[in-house]
């Protein structure tokens, strides 16, 4: 009796019980399953076809990195990235200034800011498809109220314009993130170096080159890393806004990104083998890019200070 | 990069004011900017409320939009329940059931999820910040490591698996799925939170004789509460919202969440616009009101994990 009380009040009972189920969740239903994908991805594994999957080695990767598809795809990715990142971090930088003033009301407005990012992404993606919809859209609607158009547009028939709205729509989305850690690190400057400068004559633009952006570096590092992987990976916003696809139909190839890519080689074509090398590759360089990316940015915020 | 958006206000509080209407003009630029920020974030939302209490004609109508719905509706969202998306045509989208079923399968996943990663996430947090053992570490970075890991690669194999042993298209492989991915994020949070609580009152325990359960139930438990609040909300908005998951590992409407069935909406022809923004309504509402009801909780758990 006593033995047994002893075991279950003993540490190492305790910390057993508590945390080998999530080991085990983990182990099971994370590493096991990255490294089977792994395997596949060796393999020519594809569900159209009924034959045994062979080994072929690296040959996926190699024929990936030899299509042009994938390069498009990647292009359109970065592409993506390349216009998402400023625009983000632009309105979010421009909103965490303002939050940052003293004025009655600012606790409400910080409030319903960020309400967007609390939306499922889906559901953003179909809000806005609505919105800029070239028969009834609410965005036609104003524009032609205020004679800023003659007629109703298609906003989103344009190739080019798809890939500007899927950007618009992801910083609507996800732009609140990187306003809180902005907000954050603006508090966190300490007031005595704007007086400081103010003393030395610096004006108000100055002072935002000299003292604000320097010391909001390293956690707008920390932000852009973490909103790289997220544009990199963009998924929801696309499949309701511009992917199409809907009911088995193709899937428009303008805004194929590579997540849009990846699913459709996998769960469309049922190429196995092919869209488990593709995981990979985007896996290699998420890792790759957001480790490149904080250490210069934080290289740079110690050098500047 | 950032320096080509030119400052919205100036920095500091500006010197003693030597007239009131210098204050004035400060506070009407800060409106005027507020105005804009909120008309930004606010006004897509608005519309969509709007169209869903729209009638067909004014909805439709234009050029002119009508911006307050002059006989305001809940037609669509009765609708969506028993005959299901009436399209323009006069057909039907087969959408009737899957409502139900997708708020109840939305509701059930979200929150046992969220109960279990709760429970399992205190413990774990618990040991994290307090208990010494061997192996501590390599336990720590083997948990914490998915987190910047995109969970596609282990998804692919995964749907495989679940295909052999069932698990598709069930609430059950769905919490599974969700428990694992949302457990680093949880874990650190909690582990944050434990962290920050004085240990005098579990020293003075310990010398009283307690044992690390009753240390956990009675003193960490109460006292991390609002860590606890912040994960159960985390996880329950990030299971609600999620829609790649459900997408690969639910079919019917077995296990079907509202994100899922909200795509079924748009046929390959024509979508019922008012039907969608009901639906849509009723897919933000949960995580909109706990934006709004529990928003210091959310957002610093949000925040917190992600830059960990």
């Amino acid at each position: 009796m006593t033995m047994a009380r002893d075991l279950v009040s003993s540490k190492k009972f305790f910390v057993i019980v508590l945390l080998v189920p999530i080991i085990l969740l983990v182990a099971i239903l994370v590493y096991y399953p990255a490294i089977d994908t792994f395997g596949t991805s060796l393999t020519n594994e594809n569900l159209r076809i009924r034959r045994p999957p062979e080994f072929i080695g690296l040959e996926n990767y190699t024929n990936l990195l030899g299509s042009n598809e994938f390069w498009q795809v990647l292009g359109r990715s970065l592409l993506l990235v390349a216009v998402i990142l400023p625009l983000e971090t632009g309105v979010a930088f421009a909103i965490a200034l303002l939050l940052n003033e003293k004025f009655p009301g600012r606790g409400i407005i910080r409030t319903l800011v960020i309400i967007p990012w609390m939306v499922p992404p889906v559901v953003n993606g179909f809000l806005w498809g609505w919105l800029l919809n070239g028969e009834y859209g609410a965005l036609n609607g104003l524009l032609y109220q205020f004679g800023l158009i003659g007629e109703y547009q298609y906003w989103l028939r344009d190739p080019t314009a798809q890939v500007f709205w899927v950007a618009v729509v992801h910083t609507w989305t996800r732009f609140s993130f990187p306003m809180i850690i902005l907000l954050a690190g603006l508090q966190g400057i300490p007031d005595d170096l704007y007086d400081a400068a103010k003393v030395d004559g610096a004006g108000t633009f100055s002072r935002l080159r000299r003292i604000t952006v320097p010391m909001l570096l390293p956690s707008l590092a920390v932000a852009l890393v973490i909103e790289f992987i997220a544009a990199f990976q963009i998924f929801d916003v696309i499949w309701t806004l511009t992917a199409g696809g809907s009911a088995g139909g193709a899937i428009n190839p303008f805004t194929k990104t590579l997540m849009i890519y990846n699913y459709e080689l996998i769960f469309r074509d049922l190429r196995i083998g092919l869209g488990a090398a593709l995981s990979y590759l985007i896996l290699l360089m998420s890792l790759g890019v957001g480790i490149v990316f904080i250490t210069r940015l934080y290289n740079e915020g110690i050098k500047s200070r | 990069m950032t320096t080509t958006m030119s400052p919205a206000v100036s920095y500091s509080a500006p010197p003693p004011p030597k007239r009131d209407w210098r204050k004035i003009g400060r506070l009407a630029f800060l409106y005027l900017c507020s105005a804009i920020v909120l008309f930004w974030s606010l006004a897509p939302i608005y519309w969509v409320v709007v169209s869903s209490i729209s009638t067909r004609t004014e909805l439709y109508a234009r050029p002119y939009k009508v911006w307050f719905p002059s006989q305001p509706t809940l037609d669509h969202y009765v609708e969506l329940f028993t005959s299901g998306a009436q399209f323009r045509d006069g057909g039907y989208s087969p959408t009737a059931g899957l409502m139900g079923s997708g708020l109840r399968n939305s509701l059930l996943t979200s929150t046992i999820s969220a109960a279990l990663i709760t429970v399992l996430s205190s413990g774990a947090g618990f040991i994290f910040a307090r208990i010494k053992f061997r192996g501590k570490g390599f336990v720590f970075y083997f948990v914490m490591l998915l987190m910047p890991l995109p969970i596609w690669v282990s998804l692919i194999s995964l749907f495989f698996l679940f295909s052999q042993i069932g698990l598709i298209d069930t609430i059950q492989g769905q919490v599974l799925l969700f428990v694992t991915f949302l457990m680093p994020l949880s874990v650190w949070l909690m582990s944050t939170f434990v962290r920050d609580i004085p240990s005098e009152i579990e020293d003075a325990a310990l010398v009283d004789g307690a044992n690390q359960w009753q240390i956990l139930f009675r003193i960490i438990m109460p006292l991390a509460r609002p860590g606890m609040v912040a994960v159960f909300l985390v996880s329950f908005v990030s299971t609600w919202n999620n829609f790649l998951i459900p997408l690969i590992f639910t079919r019917t409407s077995n296990a079907q969440p509202l994100t899922v069935v909200l795509t079924l909406f748009i046929g390959q022809y024509e979508v019922s616009w008012e039907s969608m923004a009901s639906a849509a309504v009723l897919t933000m509402l949960p995580p909109f009101l706990m934006a709004l009801f529990f928003q210091r909780y959310l957002v610093r758990g949000l925040s917190m994990g992600s830059v960990k």
